[in-house]
C-alpha cells in the first residue's frame, strides 16, 4: 500500500506538469491586458506598452513559459502582476478561510445526506422517501446565491442571529469563527447534500435487496444495525466516490458563496485574478486546486481499501 | 453521548442563538467605535497611486499621502504641504516653500528633495505633468524646505496640476522611495498624510487597514476636500471589499458596516426604509458616459456617419438604462464638460437637444457610404455601466440600419482590444462603451478623452487640428472668462468633429449608518472629519 500511494504522488509531477502547460497556454491566448487594467482609464496606449515591458508581459510564449516554470523548481509561484505580493502569501492568507468553509460543509453534508439517503432507501416509496426526493430536487434546483441571499435576510436581517459576512479567524475563537460560517456552509452544501442523499439512497436500496440483508434480518438483528452497519459499509464505496467528485463542486460553489457572504476564500480570489488577468496567481492558483483535486482522489482510493477488504492495488 | 443529552445541547445552541448570543464582532464596543468600516468601490488591489491610476487606489492614497495643494469644493488649489510659493515675473520659475514640520511615517521629516523626487515621478505618468516636462527645465531642491521648478516657457496651470484630484494626483513620498521607475510599482507605502497604511493586514481583494497617524499635524483652516485640516476623528478604517452590493447592503443595514461608496440605485429605495441608513449623491461631479469610435475606420472615419449616430440617439434612454427611473440622478449632456462646474458650456450642443431625427440620421449615414457593413461593437458585460449603454446602442444601430456585431466581452478584454488599431475584421473594432467621473472632465487639463491629437489621442484616435488648438488656447489662458470662451469653443468644436458620442451624465449614491458624522459630498470619499459614535 505505502508503495501504492508513494508510486502515485510521483505520478502527480507529470500531472501537474499537464496541467501547467495548459494553463499557461489557455492564458496566453486568452484575450485581456492587465497593463490596460494597471493603467487606467486616463493611460495612453504609450504608457499601457510600457507597463507591459515591464512586467515582461511583450515576451514569446516559451520564454515566459520557461521562466514560470524555473520559479516553480524553485518553489516560487511568482509575484502577482497587481499586487506585487508574493503569489504564496496571497494564497496563504487566503487559504484558511476557504479551508474553514469546506471543512465546515462537508461535515454538515455528511451528518445530513448520509441519513437522509438511509432513511429514504429505508423508507421507500413512502411520502418520508418522496419529501427527502423533493428535497433533492430542490437542492440541486436552487442556485446557491438565491439559497445564500434567503439565509441571510432571514437569520441575520429579520432575526438578526447571525452575521450577513465576513469571516473570524479561528484564532480569534471559535464562536465567531464558526458564526460567521453556519449560512455560508448551509447554502453551499445544499447541492452536495442533495446529490449525496440520492447517492447514498440509491446504493443501500441496492444492498438491501442482498441475501446477506435478508439474512441479518432472519437473524433478528435490530434496523439501525441492518441499516448502518451491515448496508452502509457496503454501500459506501459509490458515496465516498461521489464524496470525492463533490469536491470539485465545493470548490466551484465556494466561488459564488464566497462572494455572496464576502468571506475572503481562494474562490474570490481566482475570480478576481482571472478579471483582471493576473497570471501568475491565476497560474498558481490552478495549480494548487489540480493538486488538491489529485490528492483527494489519491486519498478516495486509499479510503476503497478501508471500506471494501476485496479491493487491492 | 447520549440522545437526551444531545437534544438538550441543541435546544440550548438554539436558545442562545434565540436571545442573540451568538457571537458580536469582535471588538468591544469602544473599539468599535473608534473603528470605521468602509467599503470601497472596488477593489484596493494595489497602492501604487502613480503606478496604478484606479480611482480607488487614488482615494486610499488620499488618506496616507499627502500633496502639496489640494482642490476645494470651488475646484480651486489650495496650500496643503506647501507654506508659500512664488513665480518669477517672466513665468519660467517657481519656488515653493514646505510647511515646517512634516513628517514622515516612519518618522523622517519631509524635505524639498523628497517633494522635487516625487513630482519628477508623477510627471511622467500624468497628462498635465507631462505637458510641464515638455517645458522643464529643471526641478532641484534648493534646501530642506524650498525647492523650485524651472520653465522653458510658461505654464499658468501650474498649480492646478499640483492639486488637482484626477489620477494620478501628485503624492508626496519619500525620496527612495518615489526614484522608482514610474512604470513599476513600488513596495513600501510610506507617506506623510493623516493616516497610516497597515501593510501587514492588508489582503488584496478583501481587506486594507489605515490607522491614524499621531504625528500629522493638521493645517489650521476647516477643511474642504483635499484642502484644509485633515483631522481623524477616528483611530483605525478598515476597509472591507464586498464584491456582491446585496451583501454590501444587508451588512449596512445590519450593522456590521458603516459606510458604503457605491450602492447600486437598485437597493436605494430598500436602504432608505431603513430606520439606521441616510442615503445622499456620493459625488456632486458625478460620471459622463460615453461611446467612442473609431475615427480609422469606416463607417465612423466619415465624420457623416458620427454626427448620423448623435443624431439619432436619445440620451434619456441611455441615462433610464443605466440609473433607472429616479430622474433626480441623470441629466441629458448637451457636450462634454461636466455639469455645475465653471467651465461648463452647452455651445455646440444642439445636435443632441430635441427630439431625435431617425430619418434624417439615415440619410446622413447613407451619405457617408455605409452600406451593412459590419460595425463591431465591444461591450463589457461585466461592467454594469457598459452593458446598460451597449444594450441601448445596440438597438439604436439597428434603428438607423446598421449591421451590428455585438462583441459581449468582458471588461479586461476590452481593455486590450481596444488599443488595437487593426481594422475591425482582423482583431479591431468601430465602437466600445466606458464612462468618465465628471471631475477628470472639469477642463481639459485631465480630460485625455477630450483630446482629439491623432495617433497620440485616447482610443478612437480622433484626429481635429482645431479642437487641439482650441485646447491648447485653454491652456494658456489666463483668466476665467479667457477659459471660459476657449472651452466654448473647445465644445463645439469637439462635438461638430464628434470626439466622442457623451450618453448623458448621471450621479451616484453613498449610504452610511445614522451613527457616522461628517460625511461630505465629494469625488472621492474624504476621511477627514468623520466621526462614529457608539
Amino acid at each position: 500500500m505505502l508503495a501504492y500511494i508513494v508510486r502515485r504522488i510521483i505520478a502527480t509531477i507529470p500531472v501537474m506538469g499537464v496541467v501547467a502547460f495548459f494553463v499557461f497556454s489557455l492564458l496566453y491566448i486568452a484575450p485581456g491586458d492587465p497593463a490596460a487594467v494597471i493603467a487606467g482609464e486616463q493611460a495612453s496606449p504609450a504608457d499601457v506598452e510600457r507597463i507591459r515591458q515591464n512586467l515582461g508581459l511583450d515576451h514569446p510564449f516559451m520564454v515566459r513559459f520557461g521562466e514560470w516554470v524555473w520559479q516553480i523548481l524553485h518553489g516560487d509561484l511568482g509575484t502577482s502582476i497587481f499586487t506585487n505580493l508574493p503569489v504564496t502569501t496571497m494564497i496563504r492568507q487566503r487559504f484558511e478561510p476557504t479551508l474553514s468553509l469546506m471543512a465546515i460543509t462537508l461535515c454538515f453534508t455528511i451528518v445530513v445526506a448520509i441519513p437522509m439517503g438511509v432513511l429514504a432507501a429505508w423508507k421507500v416509496g413512502t411520502w418520508i422517501d418522496r419529501l427527502i426526493m423533493a428535497f433533492a430536487v430542490f437542492g440541486f434546483s436552487v442556485p446557491v446565491f438565491v439559497i445564500g441571499y434567503l439565509l441571510g435576510y432571514i437569520f441575520a436581517l429579520e432575526l438578526e442571529w447571525l452575521p450577513v459576512q465576513g469571516y473570524t479567524p479561528l484564532s480569534q475563537g471559535l464562536a465567531p469563527w464558526f458564526a460567521n460560517l453556519i449560512l455560508p456552509a448551509i447554502a453551499l452544501s445544499c447541492v452536495y447534500i442533495a446529490l449525496i442523499a440520492r447517492t447514498t439512497r440509491a446504493a443501500m436500496l441496492e444492498v438491501l435487496q442482498q441475501d446477506y440483508i435478508r439474512t441479518a434480518r432472519a437473524k433478528g438483528i435490530g434496523q439501525r444495525s441492518i441499516l448502518f452497519v451491515h448496508a452502509l459499509k457496503n454501500a459506501s464505496v459509490p458515496i465516498v466516490t461521489v464524496i470525492g467528485i463533490g469536491i470539485a463542486l465545493l470548490i466551484g460553489g465556494a466561488v459564488v458563496t464566497e462572494s455572496v457572504f464576502a468571506i475572503p476564500g481562494l474562490g474570490r480570489l481566482t475570480v478576481d485574478a482571472i478579471l483582471r488577468r493576473d497570471y501568475p496567481l491565476i497560474q498558481g492558483l490552478v495549480l494548487l486546486f489540480s493538486f488538491v483535486y489529485v490528492l483527494v482522489n489519491l486519498a478516495i482510493d486509499v479510503l476503497y481499501t478501508l471500506l471494501d477488504p476485496r479491493i487491492r492495488y | 453521548m447520549d440522545r437526551r443529552t444531545l437534544l438538550k445541547s441543541v435546544a440550548n445552541a438554539s436558545m442562545l442563538a434565540a436571545v442573540g448570543r451568538f457571537p458580536a464582532p469582535a471588538l468591544a464596543q469602544g473599539a468599535s467605535a473608534r473603528t470605521l468600516h468602509f467599503v470601497p468601490q472596488a477593489n484596493l488591489a494595489n497602492f501604487d497611486p502613480i503606478w496604478g491610476t484606479q480611482y480607488v487606489v487614488r482615494n486610499a492614497a488620499a488618506v496616507v499621502w499627502d500633496t502639496l495643494y489640494g482642490f476645494n469644493d470651488k475646484l480651486q488649489p489650495q496650500r496643503q504641504m506647501v507654506e508659500s510659493e512664488d513665480l518669477s515675473s517672466d513665468g519660467l520659475t517657481w519656488t515653493f516653500r514646505l510647511r515646517p514640520g512634516l513628517k514622515f511615517h516612519d518618522g523622517e521629516p519631509v524635505l524639498a528633495k523628497d517633494a522635487a523626487a516625487s513630482l519628477a515621478r508623477w510627471a511622467v505618468r500624468d497628462p498635465m505633468g507631462q505637458m510641464i516636462i515638455a517645458v522643464q527645465q529643471e526641478l532641484t531642491a534648493i534646501d530642506d524646505r524650498v525647492f523650485k521648478w524651472v520653465l522653458k516657457k510658461p505654464y499658468p496651470k501650474m498649480l492646478l496640476a499640483l492639486g488637482k484630484n484626477n489620477t494620478p494626483m501628485a503624492f508626496i513620498m519619500p525620496q527612495r522611495i518615489a526614484k522608482t521607475d514610474p512604470f513599476k510599482q513600488i513596495s513600501e507605502y510610506v507617506g506623510s498624510g493623516p493616516m497610516r497604511f497597515v501593510k501587514d493586514e492588508w489582503v488584496p481583494g478583501a481587506k486594507a487597514v489605515f490607522v491614524k497617524n499621531a504625528d500629522y499635524v493638521p493645517r489650521q483652516e476647516p477643511s474642504s476636500w483635499l484642502a484644509g485640516g485633515k483631522e481623524i476623528l477616528v483611530d483605525r478604517i478598515e476597509w472591507i471589499v464586498m464584491p456582491d452590493p446585496a451583501t454590501a447592503s444587508a451588512a449596512l443595514q445590519n450593522g456590521e458596516i458603516d459606510w458604503w461608496e457605491s450602492p447600486i440605485p437598485d437597493l436605494v429605495p430598500m436602504l432608505r426604509k431603513s430606520p439606521n441608513v441616510r442615503v445622499d449623491i456620493a459625488d456632486p461631479l458625478g460620471n459622463i458616459g460615453s461611446f467612442r469610435m473609431n475615427h480609422l475606420f469606416p463607417p465612423f472615419n466619415d465624420v457623416r456617419a458620427r454626427r448620423a449616430i448623435l443624431m439619432a440617439m436619445s440620451q434619456e434612454d441611455y441615462m433610464r438604462a443605466l440609473v433607472g427611473d429616479d430622474t433626480s440622478l441623470w441629466k441629458s449632456l448637451p457636450g462634454y464638460f461636466t455639469p455645475g462646474t465653471p467651465l461648463y458650456t452647452e455651445e455646440g450642443g444642439e445636435i443632441l437637444k430635441g427630439p431625435r431625427n431617425l430619418d434624417a440620421a439615415k440619410k446622413l449615414l447613407a451619405e457617408s457610404g455605409y452600406s451593412g457593413e459590419p460595425v463591431t461593437c465591444l461591450v463589457a458585460q461585466d461592467q454594469p455601466i457598459t452593458k446598460a449603454q451597449g444594450d441601448v446602442t445596440a438597438d439604436l444601430l439597428k434603428r438607423l440600419g446598421m449591421n451590428v456585431d455585438f462583441a459581449a466581452i468582458d471588461w479586461g478584454t476590452v481593455g486590450a482590444r481596444r488599443a488595437q488599431k487593426t481594422p475591425p475584421g482582423q482583431g479591431g473594432w468601430q465602437m466600445f462603451h466606458t464612462w468618465h467621473a465628471g471631475a477628470d472632465c472639469v477642463s481639459p487639463a485631465p480630460y485625455n478623452a477630450i483630446r482629439a491629437n491623432g495617433d497620440k489621442a485616447w482610443f478612437g484616435w480622433p484626429n481635429s487640428p482645431l479642437v487641439e488648438a482650441e485646447i491648447a488656447a485653454w491652456f494658456d489662458a489666463e483668466d476665467l472668462d479667457a477659459e471660459k470662451a476657449a472651452i466654448k469653443r473647445v465644445n463645439k468644436a469637439a462635438l461638430d468633429f464628434v470626439v466622442y458620442a457623451p450618453t448623458g451624465f448621471f450621479l451616484s449614491y453613498q449610504a452610511w449608518r445614522n451613527n457616522v458624522s461628517g460625511i461630505v459630498k465629494g469625488p472621492l470619499p474624504f476621511f477627514w472629519g468623520v466621526a462614529k459614535s457608539a
